[in-house]
């Protein structure tokens, strides 16, 4: 029964990406240069690294190699969130307007219809990178390949539980979409740098207060060296961070309020 | 008009040119004040750099076994970066956003009919909102700096002469910024135009390494590119004081400062020339 309601929801959730998409394209100068810019913004990105590198070979067993692996890595999981789910980072803001009457008016779950309403274009891009990146530059065997794959799903699903954790606090609190977009950023503060250099208090933010260890840190690590219990906790962190952000949105959309907001999507 | 009534009239004129635009200054100085909260959160986020730059730097130098890399020490470094990340931020984000917005949703032409420049508008709004977020970004990020790597030896003319810097380094950004928004006449998505604009800044604007550990060829190229005059130039400056680099970043940002100015004027004249204006 949940396997064919589960079927149902990946078809629908394609032919919503495929007309997300669709839609962009029909302005193609405009989804050229959000792509293209894209891909041109991390290879700028990348170049600081190179930089970096030229100048200081190897940070704490870390080198460039590492960094190329961190960037093919973030620019995978991170965009395939924006590619499905970007709609999740609009949640604080339909709850501040009352905009989520929309979604309630139809028989399919509202975050997840929220979530797919809406694809970032210019993370295609960032996709593209990250697979040329791979195809390219990060040389590692078949298993570690397939490790690498399985962690990008585990690390975007934390991804988009944290943003879905942050968005519902606007059910919470009377206004926090800056303070959601905030916390996201800060996220992906941590996301480019050398992830062996973070000790102390700071290490600790990395863990508690923004998820950058399990999203980044923890399979970084796996891939580079495997580690079952590693493994084994990235599972269950991801599972506990997936609990609490269906229960927050779920309580939270019990006391949202209607904006009775009379609005067409077309 | 005799040229005694002129003289009288210009020095007025100049005034009342003064109040107008300080007085868009402040509203835009007002509106950002009157977030408290949100203006010490944002000035949270150079701390945050801060403190990311402090570890990393500090296993950096630490690998290398060395006090001092090309000059700099571990402390200069860490401050370099801070206060160019804490710069930077204040100018965020960019007024080309807001341009852009203008340009498409055509609420431009309403600017139009103001007794303003539409450009000086938007450069005093802009100047009025970075004003107080650099107070609070360079308080907040001055502190976490003396927490966390200690004093540094800093002198009165290298901050004056920095922050002369840093002011020219705005205006830089606004123009840059304007052509951008007004880019909007044409394409209909400025944003990728940002992002490589700003991976400019990032690369060649010592954000993440500072232009001084860059290899001697890169960074002579670096130094003469617009993106490293913004904010990198007056942090270096305050951090080792020299006159003669003074001399030498200000004649570089006069330079950008002229083609920006030009470029911008005629991408306005071309492009004001796309506004249709409907009664009603």
């Amino acid at each position: 029964m949940w396997l064919s309601t589960a079927g149902k929801y990946l078809k629908l959730s394609w032919q919503m990406i495929k007309a997300n998409i669709l839609s962009a394209m029909e302005y193609r100068v405009s989804f050229l240069m959000q792509v293209i810019g894209m891909v041109v913004n991390d290879v700028g990105i990348l170049l600081v690294w190179v930089i970096f590198f030229a100048r200081f070979p190897e940070v704490n067993g870390w080198e460039l190699r590492d960094t190329i692996l961190l960037f093919s890595f973030m620019t995978i999981n991170y965009p395939l969130v924006m590619v499905v789910a970007a709609g999740s980072r609009r949640i604080a803001r339909a709850v501040l307007r009352g905009e989520l009457d929309y979604y309630l008016s139809f028989p399919k779950n509202v975050l997840w219809h929220i979530s797919v309403s809406k694809t970032d274009i210019s993370a295609i891009g960032d996709l593209i990178f990250g697979f040329l990146l791979f195809i390219f530059l990060v040389h590692i065997s078949l298993t570690q390949t397939l490790l690498f794959a399985g962690l990008v799903i585990i690390s975007a699903w934390i991804i988009y539980s944290f943003i879905v954790i942050v968005q519902s606090l606007a059910f919470y609190v009377a206004n926090f979409e800056d303070g959601a977009e905030q916390a996201f950023q800060s996220m992906l503060a941590f996301s480019f740098y050398p992830q062996n250099v973070f000790h102390g208090l700071l290490k600790l933010v990395m863990i508690a207060v923004v998820p950058a260890f399990f999203i980044i840190t923890v399979p970084i690590n796996l891939i580079r060296q495997f580690n079952f219990n590693s493994l084994l906790l990235l599972f269950g962190f991801a599972l506990l961070a997936w609990i609490l952000a269906l229960t927050l949105f779920k309580r939270g959309l019990k006391r949202y309020e209607s904006g009775n907001l009379i609005n067409l999507n077309m | 008009m005799n040229s005694a009534a002129n003289s009288l009239v210009r020095p007025r004129s100049l005034a009342a040119f003064w109040r107008k635009y300080t007085a868009i200054a402040q509203t835009s100085y007002a509106t950002t004040t009157a977030y408290l909260f949100n203006l010490l959160a944002s000035a949270l986020k150079p701390a945050i750099f801060i403190w990311i730059f402090v570890q990393l730097y500090g296993a950096t130098y630490k690998a290398s076994g060395l006090a001092e890399i090309n000059g700099l020490s571990l402390a200069m470094v860490v401050w370099t970066l801070g206060l160019t990340q804490a710069f930077h931020m204040a100018s965020r984000p960019l007024p080309a956003i807001l341009i852009e917005e203008e340009v498409k949703s055509g609420s431009l032409a309403y600017s139009l009919i103001r007794p303003y420049s539409y450009a000086l508008f938007h450069y005093f709004n802009f100047l009025g909102r970075a004003f107080p977020t650099l107070i609070a970004n360079g308080l907040i990020s001055v502190l976490v700096l003396l927490l966390l790597v200690g004093t540094i030896h800093l002198t009165i003319p290298g901050i004056v002469f920095g922050l002369v810097l840093l002011f020219f380094g705005y205006t830089m950004e606004f123009s840059i910024s304007l052509i951008i928004g007004l880019m909007a006449f044409w394409i209909e998505d400025t944003s990728a135009l940002r992002w490589i604009y700003s991976k400019g800044q990032l690369i060649f604007g010592g954000m993440i390494v500072p232009l001084a550990l860059f290899p001697e060829k890169i960074r002579n190229i670096a130094e003469l590119l617009p993106f490293s005059q913004f904010y990198y130039a007056p942090a270096q400056l305050m951090i080792s004081f020299d006159i003669k680099l003074f001399e030498r970043f200000a004649l570089i940002q006069f330079f950008w400062l002229t083609v920006f100015s030009i470029i911008s004027y005629l991408c306005y004249k071309k492009g004001i020339r796309h506004v249709a204006i409907n009664g009603g």
